[in-house]
């Protein structure tokens, strides 16, 4: 019995040692995902809010950030998005935003693409069937 | 179709037991209807032999059917990868909705039956008159029924979901803010509704854990009383509505980190050992159910002078699992 009261006692600890290591491990792998639906994010595609207390949140499109965006505004320092084109990384408010018939994130079926050139804006509105769109971060 | 190994277990086991149960459905049926009927000696071997055939080859198929619920969603994750805008079963589940939702509600109900048949079983093979058998047949009649109807639906699922199929994912549906999960709870506890959810799972939880330790410390007064044990299967699953909520709405956007997000498919995929936590839950749950139907349909000649130890033993399954699930819980949300 007292062997087997033994055995209970070292299982429960292995338990709780496998699950606080295994809670860590969780904890390192959303570090490249979305903070919204946690979905893993493609660069060219990624809205980045900084925060007022100089962390650092990032979104898997324009869809998935301006679904976060009331929650957040009050905390937002700066919106930062990524030129289609180049890949570069440009201020919210100096971009130019097009919705198209064009999915970029399947999941959120999101059609906003995100311009730093106006000429590459226009292309992109002839050849998809765009419109623009106001910029979805303005407070 | 998608085809990989998993759609093609599943076809091939849907298959198998949709004709094993139509068999054993009918000749159970037959059986139970002949059990009780006076006959010659010869004739009752006979009939004892047959059910001895039927149970054997019956008891494969529930054994397959139980391994088939988390076969069946491991099928649909599988899927992911081929279905446009899936980012988790939740996808995956969109392209035939309403055959997925409806397979998503039996196959915990015929777990549940299954589970409590094997117990019946069992507790009738313990015995040497078998006075539970005529009960077991009928019940297995009515279970293959079930196991047909969700051998087929497997089937037409399986083969209906057609790979490059373009569906939304949970983002769009789990995190608007007029979900019902959360739009209930916030007309009847107001805007803190989230936090009364919480409370309100650790008050019913701990009170049903307190209740089975109770009655397995108490059994000699409490595992009798049929009233009880049918209160108490009823509280567990008022305790699985409130666990339901609670971890869709808050423990598991906590788990994941991602606090407006409430899917919890991407809670699996993205916290694998809340999968264990899960099924310690519902093997907790659905024991506090199996205490009752074993001591309802189990009480029959000599199987009710062994059923109090049967019960002893669920209801300690019941206790550890609804413990262990409660321990994982918090760990969870200390650590993570």
């Amino acid at each position: 019995m007292a062997s087997n009261k033994r055995w209970i006692a070292l299982f429960v600890i292995f338990l709780i040692i496998y699950l606080v290591l295994g809670c860590q491990g969780e904890r390192k792998s959303v570090e490249n995902r979305c903070d919204y639906d946690g979905v893993k994010v493609e660069p060219l595609y990624t809205v980045y809010f900084t925060l007022q207390d100089g962390t650092e949140k990032k979104f898997c499109s324009v869809a998935c950030a301006s679904l976060s965006f009331p929650e957040l505004k009050s905390r937002i320092k700066e919106v930062i998005v990524v030129d289609e084109r180049s890949g570069a990384k440009i201020n919210a408010s100096q971009a130019l935003f097009v919705e198209s018939e064009v999915v970029t994130v399947p999941h959120v079926k999101n059609r906003i693409h995100v311009f730093a050139n106006k000429e590459d804006a226009l292309k992109h509105i002839q050849k998809f069937k765009g419109n623009w769109v106001e910029n979805p971060f303005l407070s | 179709m998608i085809l990989n190994a998993l759609s093609i277990t599943m076809i091939f086991i849907g298959a198998l037991s949709a004709l094993l149960a139509i068999w054993g459905g009918i000749s159970s049926l037959i059986l139970y209807r002949k059990w009780e009927r006076p006959s010659r000696p010869e004739e009752k071997t006979s009939l004892e032999d047959r059910s001895y055939l039927i149970l054997l080859i019956m008891v494969i198929v529930l054994l397959i059917r139980l391994i088939n619920w988390p076969l069946f969603y491991v099928t649909l994750q599988s899927f992911i990868s081929d279905i446009e805008g899936a980012m988790c079963i939740f996808g995956v589940t969109q392209v035939r909705p309403g055959l997925t939702r409806f397979l998503e509600f039996l196959k915990p109900v015929n777990f549940f039956l299954i589970g409590g048949w094997f117990l019946l079983h069992l507790l009738d093979r313990a015995t040497q008159t078998s006075p539970l058998m005529k009960r077991k047949l009928l019940l297995l009649s009515f279970l293959s029924l079930l196991v047909l109807i969700d051998s087929l639906g497997d089937i037409f699922l399986i083969l209906g979901i057609a790979p490059e199929s373009l569906v939304s994912c949970c983002t769009t549906v789990t995190n608007i803010s007029n979900r019902p999960t959360r739009t209930t709870p916030l007309s009847i506890f107001g805007p803190e509704y989230a936090h009364s959810l919480q409370v309100l799972f650790f008050i019913t939880h701990i009170v049903l854990i307190g209740f089975v330790g109770l009655a397995l410390t108490l059994w000699k007064t409490f595992l009798r009383q049929r009233l009880i044990l049918g209160l108490l299967f009823l509280f567990s699953f008022l305790n699985a509505i409130f666990f339901l909520l609670s971890q869709i709405e808050v423990f598991a956007p906590a788990m994941m980190h991602l606090p407006f997000h409430h899917c919890l498919y991407c809670l699996w995929q993205y916290v694998p050992d809340s999968i264990v936590m899960y099924l310690f839950f519902i093997l907790g749950t659905f024991s506090v159910g199996w205490g009752f139907t074993t001591e309802l349909f189990g009480r029959q000649g000599e199987a009710a002078d062994l059923l109090p130890g049967y019960l002893r033993k669920i209801y300690s399954f019941a206790f550890f699992f609804l413990l262990a699930s409660l321990i994982m819980l918090i760990i969870h949300l200390l650590v993570g």
